[in-house]
């Protein structure tokens, strides 16, 4: 991995951010300091709270404990302006799909307040890098989950945010596709972009992410560069590591006894 | 064994997937049975070709809006192929499987429907008009299941992808519509003079099924052997069995047509959308809102469902105060009209402002809500004016635009006033409309399946509530400025509740 320039601009911090829905705890006092420039990879377990302290910050969800600053400003005082410097790509690919394209971008665009000619130019433009440009005037509902992804990439960063958050975004890209969005996330941050990435795909995050935060059971577990991690945990791969810290060690035993299961299964049916 | 074994998985599957509404399909049963009571009313008497060939209209059109509106999903459902495709099922027992499905279907709905009828039928007119009743029920589903997948597999032919789905959302609407309209004219299509029907035959009766059957009870229960009511009974059982011999042909294509729905293909060409822009000038003047106001109304033209639940009312909205005009045509003169008060039929059309509105809370994708949270938007309440503003624009305006030509035409200049107040009350009715149905809710950012059955009471609310405002509107009219105080007076609230 090369080395970015990473400055010291604190861009996005957490104290104590804590979140319960009812009884059950889904976030545990997370504190964090996100400096401008950096690629965080944010990993961990299926319903660790990944994705509700990425919906805190862009204030999706408004009830939680503790105080968040986005450049700088409380999140809870600051009102809405901030969100004008921050692209979100959600986790399922959730979108209106009975748009076009170049209909949702200029939705999403103009809410940033952009001018609906650069809109439409800029949006042409991206899709055409990403050999969309056919179908610009054609209804989302008819495309593939991968084509979703990309519509929804570039509807969070055509109006050149500053913080970028990520969930799954490289899911159902071609390879192709996806060494793109790893070119291009990697450039951003050289341009000072920040970017805070969540997936459940190791090699992706261990080769993009210049900073890893685990999370299990709504705490960080871990928190540094894949080499620090390394050297802490004595493992080799970013996946055994993942194992190790999140105390995951049966997946041998799982495994076998799905596959009997399965074999077994066949015979009184 | 295995075969027997799969139908009966096949059908298991098709109910999981309705289970969720089960229950309310069940009830929806109840109405139908409600609805139903109609009926009896043409069961006296034994003018058959005129009672019945008005109830077999009812019967059609009820049982072949609800096959379009509920049904067309499983006839037209390509997943099924993706989920059981894989699995060692024969096509053929999933035909037979959508077959028992469509079958139990239509004969739930039809029982529910006719039951009560049926009954009191048989006590009133005795065994064989039961009996033929029976039979001709029969038939009369079978003709309209095969017309509905016919008019499907026609399509199916010749378009493909999105264009086609846009085809049958059009032509589920447009049957809607027009059984609206059949319905009217089954009845006007005779020239009754106290009960003597005096039914001549026309070329144009040969097009009318309901009017088939209709002769069918006649040869049968009257003894007539009118040349012209035979050709009609035979048309009645000899249709409906070449449509089955041409459904049956067609179903490989149809099935193989089917799979163009998942595809897309082909470049598309941005739409125009010059209507919305001109409105959008004269009343949009925020730029915030302007971008809500073109996503709106954007949403509005391509949300499939959102059509399919309000266009059918937007039909009811513009043909309802023609309707009560025919009628009162047909017994006074022209002149007579002209000078009347009729033109307060025009407030039916308010019918398509709660019914368009209520639906503005849905969306076929309710989670991309997330969007109005993840954007620096201030205040909601631009978003709510615009997509109301962009409702008015695209479905109401056009529907009073033409109704206001047509009602120039027949009443003259004298009723420009009426129509000011009209266009006045609308805007104040849909505000009120949106304040109820949007409270709490964003736009676009629930489910269809969730809730929609809930707000009936509302919506019984409101349309009492139109019935006020004319009452009201007429009582103005009687004192010399009536009208244009009214017009003041809604100006003003106008103007106060649109600028929140």
């Amino acid at each position: 991995m090369e080395v970015n320039i990473v400055s010291e601009d604190i861009i996005l911090s957490l104290k104590n951010v804590a979140k319960s829905y009812g009884s059950t705890r889904v976030l545990e006092s997370i504190n964090l300091d996100v400096y401008q420039g950096q690629i965080i990879g944010y990993i961990g377990p299926n319903g660790a709270g990944k994705s509700t302290t990425v919906k805190i910050m862009l204030g999706l969800i408004t009830e939680f404990e503790g105080d968040i600053e986005i450049f700088g400003e409380n999140i809870k005082t600051s009102g809405v302006a901030y969100k004008k410097r921050i692209g979100y790509v959600p986790e399922n690919g959730e979108i209106y799909d009975s748009l076009t394209p170049m209909e949702y971008l200029s939705f999403v665009g103009g809410l940033y307040g952009m001018d609906q000619q650069v809109i439409i130019r800029k949006a042409t433009e991206l899709m055409r890098l990403f050999e969309l440009e056919d179908v610009l005037h054609t209804r989302i509902s008819s495309f593939s989950k991968g084509m979703r992804q990309k519509v929804l990439f570039i509807a969070s960063i055509i109006h050149n945010p500053d913080l970028l958050f990520l969930d799954e975004p490289l899911s159902g890209l071609d390879a192709n596709s996806m060494m793109i969005v790893k070119e291009i996330l990697d450039q951003l941050a050289n341009q000072g972009k920040t970017i805070f990435y969540s997936s459940h795909i190791m090699d992706v995050v261990e080769k993009i992410s210049n900073r890893i935060v685990l999370l299990a059971d709504g705490q960080i577990v871990a928190d540094g560069t894949f080499e620090q991690l390394q050297k802490q945990n004595k493992e080799g791969s970013l996946e055994e590591i993942f194992n190790q810290l999140t105390g995951f060690h049966q997946h041998q035993e799982i495994a076998s006894s799905f596959v009997s299961i399965v074999e077994n299964g066949d015979s009184d049916g | 064994m295995k075969l027997t074994m799969d139908t009966r998985r096949v059908p298991t599957i098709f109910n999981d997937s309705n289970s969720d509404s089960g229950n309310q399909f069940l009830k929806s049963l109840g109405i139908y049975a409600l609805m139903g009571l109609i009926l009896i009313a043409f069961l006296f008497g034994d003018q058959y070709i005129f009672q019945v060939s008005i109830m077999y209209a009812i019967v059609m059109f009820i049982i072949m809006t609800s096959t379009i509106s509920d049904f067309s999903s499983v006839l037209l459902d390509v997943r099924d192929k993706m989920i059981i495709g894989t699995k060692p099922v024969d096509s053929r027992t999933v035909n037979t499987a959508k077959v028992v499905h469509i079958t139990i279907y239509l004969c739930q709905l039809t029982i529910a429907f006719t039951a009560i009828p049926m009954v009191i039928g048989l006590f009133n007119q005795g065994i064989i008009f039961f009996l033929l009743s029976l039979v001709v029920l029969l038939f009369v589903n079978l003709l309209i299941l095969i017309m509905t997948a016919l008019v499907y597999i026609i399509i199916l032919r010749f378009f493909d992808g999105e264009k086609l789905k846009d085809i049958i959302n059009y032509i589920q609407i447009l049957l809607s519509i027009s059984m609206i309209i059949g319905y009217q004219l089954v009845a006007r299509s005779f020239e009754f003079v106290d009960l003597n029907v005096n039914f001549s035959f026309e070329w144009w009766h040969v097009l009318m099924p309901p009017i088939w059957y209709g002769a069918i009870y006649e040869i049968v229960l009257n003894g007539v052997t009118d040349l012209s009511y035979i050709i009609l009974a035979i048309l009645g059982v000899i249709i409906p069995l070449i449509a089955i011999f041409l459904y049956i042909k067609l179903i490989p294509s149809f099935e193989r047509n089917l799979e163009k729905l998942l595809s897309n293909s082909g470049k598309h060409k941005q739409a125009k959308e010059w209507w919305s822009r001109f409105w959008s000038k004269l009343f949009v003047w925020n730029r915030e809102e302007q971008v809500f106001f073109d996503f709106a109304t954007r949403m509005l033209k391509n949300e499939r469902d959102y059509k399919l639940k309000v266009y059918p009312t937007i039909g009811m909205a513009f043909i309802f105060p023609f309707i009560f005009l025919i009628t009162d045509f047909t017994s006074r003169s022209l002149d007579e009209l002209r000078d009347g008060n009729m033109y307060f039929s025009m407030y039916f059309s308010l019918v398509l402002v709660p019914a368009g509105i209520q639906m503005l809370q849905f969306s076929t994708n309710p989670k991309a809500a997330w969007i109005y949270r993840a954007v620096p938007v201030k205040n909601e309440n631009v978003c709510h004016r615009a997509v109301l503003k962009a409702f008015l624009v695209r479905l109401f305006i056009p529907v009073y635009l033409l109704l206001s030509v047509f009602f120039l035409v027949i009443f003259t200049e004298r009723v420009l006033s009426f129509l000011i107040v009209l266009m006045l009350v609308a805007a104040l009715y849909s505000r009120i409309c949106y304040q109820v149905f949007l409270k709490n809710v964003l736009p676009f950012s629930e489910s269809y399946r969730v809730g929609q059955s809930k707000q009936s009471g509302e919506v019984l609310a409101l349309l009492a509530l139109t019935i006020a405002l004319g009452l009201l509107h007429y009582g103005m009219t009687l004192m010399t400025f009536g009208p244009y105080i009214l017009i003041g007076v809604l100006l003003i609230i106008n103007a106060i509740l649109w600028r929140k």
